[in-house]
């Protein structure tokens, strides 16, 4: 970190994402799997509403406001787990330092290696359904290629949310202790 | 690769009075990337822990081993170890 020289953004975005003022919501292991839980019910809830407002014939319009309302929590989620990450995925590879690119090289692998394997069970899934009625694959490939989409847009971030830990104690805690005050 | 390195960075900082925001703004790392040296979950580079030393002053060896560290009051006062 910091051998090249920050850009504006690159500031902005390090202020951002270390800001401890919600620090509180992702302080233990439980509250940063309950965003995490939360998040990946939020984004199975507005990927079903999008595939079904383009994909249904009627033309479900109620979907849109369900989708508006749903997305403020998904965003403030989303918030979360990059708070508890430290903008381990949201920074540029060059503000990172030497224990965050490697922790971002894993999470990348093994959020890769989950959805390949989601890839091949959706790939499963939709064969055999296809062997048993022979339309079935026609009809659910665009709703199965958007859920692979998502996934495999959000996987990382649910990878990184579940390996985050909790924050080394305080400075002054520390100090006073190790300084027998 | 998961060889624990052991290490008395807390100490020496705390004895410093050096923050861990400040050792990590000095040797281009983040404050919590100090934090997990400490609590040995994660093992520093080389180049990190000669930045590290750098910064205080010490040989690398007297921040980090591969054994772990005798108590420094042993070490002051000569207490053999049992």
């Amino acid at each position: 970190m910091t051998t090249t020289r920050l850009t504006r953004y690159d500031r902005a975005m390090l202020r951002l994402m270390n800001d401890r003022r919600g620090q509180a919501w992702h302080a233990t292991a439980a509250r940063r799997r309950l965003a995490v839980a939360l998040h990946i019910t939020l984004t199975v809830a507005l990927g079903g509403l999008m595939t079904h407002l383009f994909l249904a014939e009627s033309e479900p319009l109620w979907t849109i406001p369900v989708m508006a309302v749903l997305l403020l929590p998904w965003m403030v989620a989303t918030g979360v787990i990059n708070g508890a990450t430290r903008g381990l995925l949201e920074l540029r590879a060059h503000v990172l330092d030497e224990r965050q690119s490697a922790e971002r090289s894993h999470v990348l692998a093994r959020a890769h290696r989950v959805t390949t394997l989601l890839l091949l069970a959706a790939a499963a899934a939709l064969l055999i359904t296809g062997g048993l009625a022979g339309d079935a694959p026609k009809a659910y490939a665009a709703p199965l290629l958007i859920a692979v989409l998502v996934v495999h847009w959000v996987m990382p971030l649910w990878v990184a949310g579940l390996r985050a830990q909790d924050e080394p104690a305080e400075d002054d805690v520390l100090e006073a202790a190790a300084l027998g005050r | 690769m998961s060889e624990q390195v052991h290490n008395r960075l807390a100490m020496v900082r705390a004895e410093r009075k050096v923050s861990r925001q400040s050792l990590a703004e000095a040797v281009g790392a983040h404050y919590q990337t100090i934090g997990y040296i400490e609590r040995g979950q994660y093992n520093p580079s080389l180049d990190l822990a000669l930045k590290i030393s750098k910064f205080f002053g010490l040989p690398v060896e007297a921040l980090f081993s591969l054994e772990p560290f005798r108590p420094l009051t042993d070490e002051v006062y000569g207490r053999n170890q049992p």
